[in-house]
């Protein structure tokens, strides 16, 4: 059994894109928030802080989940990948270049949640239908484009 | 806050028994805990997470009834073809729930325990006449979900016991669920319910009907005076619709009136009842 003594601390070890991190957190801290202030991954995004609005969609052990209904700790032992894990430096993924063709990016703030959503949507699903993407990116809010570029882009992408 | 996460169901009893009953918080999904942590509740002293338990995630087929462990995810709902093929209301609600993150996150448990007058997989699971499986110091416990949720947030939980399970009967009938929200995802239900039936089709009525409605009541409500009007019987469902006023009692809140959420609950569940029984 996992226990932390008196002190209200926990040495969490996690995979972070890719790598292998061990940091001493507090046992409330979310994972938003080891991933922002800690780790210094600043593309997570807080917008409402409560699970409605997907702008801290990361990835934890293959699935997207809102890091700011996660405690650090409960993160303990598992595999996270955030917006700077997808690309390999300059070499964009197909869909963040989709993003890009159908300028479906205006205020930026929604987008890492929105394209991570959209990189595990078509992780499960090759050629997602718009109503597909819709119900895929349901739980990122975005309040700039009215979302058609968004669901352009995830279209195109999945039609390549 | 100290953080435990046990790893069997003997080392959590354990746990529970050494902690001061009032200090402790089990966690789940977390995904109404966090909110509620967000918005200024006071952190526990003991934080349980339950989530290192294996046996409590799980979707077993046991020949008459099906069991899901409490720790089974929203999701792994969704995406079971048991609960696809046989408990079609409850496979409704997990495919409306709230949007992927929270599906991914979000347990059967949780929202059973959490008994939200507006959780969504309760009408379903009322409807089934679901039973829960508790654990506890004292040994283990089945009671119906209707005795175990007594209040908005309140369930018959005793210090140190935990929810282990939910049983549904394999469902005699089809079932259907619906929810009204004010978005389609996301979205608290404004109203939401459950039928179970089995139709005659030659004569047109219902031989059996179990309705469950969500959002009108402190608790999911069975609808029994409806019901019961329409055992063996199919017709003039618009006439006797109202007998739904007798078992519910809606209150007026950000989301909805009281007005509203039993004109639109009559309005729909009569459209949803007819459908059921004219359906070729």
């Amino acid at each position: 059994m996992l226990y932390i003594e008196d002190i209200e601390y926990f040495d969490l070890v996690v995979i972070v894109n890719g790598c292998e991190v061990c940091r001493r957190v507090p046992t409330h801290q979310r994972l938003l928030d080891f991933l922002r202030d800690d780790l210094r991954l600043t593309g997570t995004k807080e917008v409402c802080g409560e699970g409605e609005c997907g702008a801290c969609t990361v990835i934890l052990n293959g699935e997207t989940v809102n890091s700011c209904l996660i405690l650090a700790v409960e993160a303990h032992g598992s595999e996270i990948m955030t917006i700077e894990g997808l690309s390999h430096g300059q070499n964009l993924t197909d869909l963040q270049q989709a993003f890009i063709e159908k300028h479906s990016v205006q205020c930026g703030y929604c987008i890492p949640g929105m394209v991570l959503s959209a990189e595990q949507l078509e992780h499960e699903q090759a050629q997602p239908d718009r109503e597909i993407i819709k119900q895929g990116l349901a739980g990122n809010i975005c309040r700039c484009t009215g979302y058609h570029k968004i669901i352009d882009a995830v279209e195109q992408k999945g039609d390549r | 806050m100290k953080y435990y996460r046990p790893v069997s169901e003997p080392e959590l009893l354990d746990l529970l028994g050494t902690l001061d009953q009032s200090n402790y918080t089990l966690l789940a999904g977390g995904t109404d805990l966090m909110p509620r942590f967000e918005s200024g509740m006071e952190l526990p002293l003991h934080l349980v997470d339950l989530k290192g338990i294996d046996c409590f995630s799980g979707i077993n087929d046991r020949g008459d009834n099906i069991e899901i462990g409490s720790l089974t995810t929203i999701d792994a709902l969704r995406k079971s073809d048991l609960i696809h093929q046989s408990f079609q209301a409850l496979w409704q609600a997990t495919d409306q729930f709230a949007a992927t993150q929270i599906r991914n996150r979000a347990t059967i448990g949780g929202n059973i325990c959490n008994a939200s007058p507006a959780g969504d997989t309760l009408p379903p699971l009322y409807a089934y006449q679901a039973q829960v499986r508790i654990i506890g110091p004292a040994g283990e416990r089945q009671v119906p979900i209707a005795d175990f949720i007594s209040g908005p947030g309140k369930t018959a939980l005793n210090p140190s016991e935990i929810l282990f399970s939910v049983i549904l009967p394999k469902a005699a009938g089809f079932s259907t669920f619906y929810k009204l929200g004010l978005r389609q995802a996301m979205a608290v239900s404004v109203i939401n319910f459950a039928v179970v039936a089995v139709v005659d089709r030659e004569k047109k009525v219902f031989n059996k009907l179990t309705i469950a409605a969500g959002s009108v009541a402190p608790t999911v409500k069975y609808l029994n005076k409806l019901a019961g009007a329409l055992q063996n019987n199919g017709n003039g469902i618009d006439g006797i619709i109202d007998l739904v006023d007798q078992d519910i009692s809606p209150i007026d809140d950000i989301r909805a009136t009281a007005a509203y959420r039993r004109k639109a609950l009559k309005n729909i569940l009569a459209f949803t009842l007819k459908e059921l029984v004219n359906k070729r």
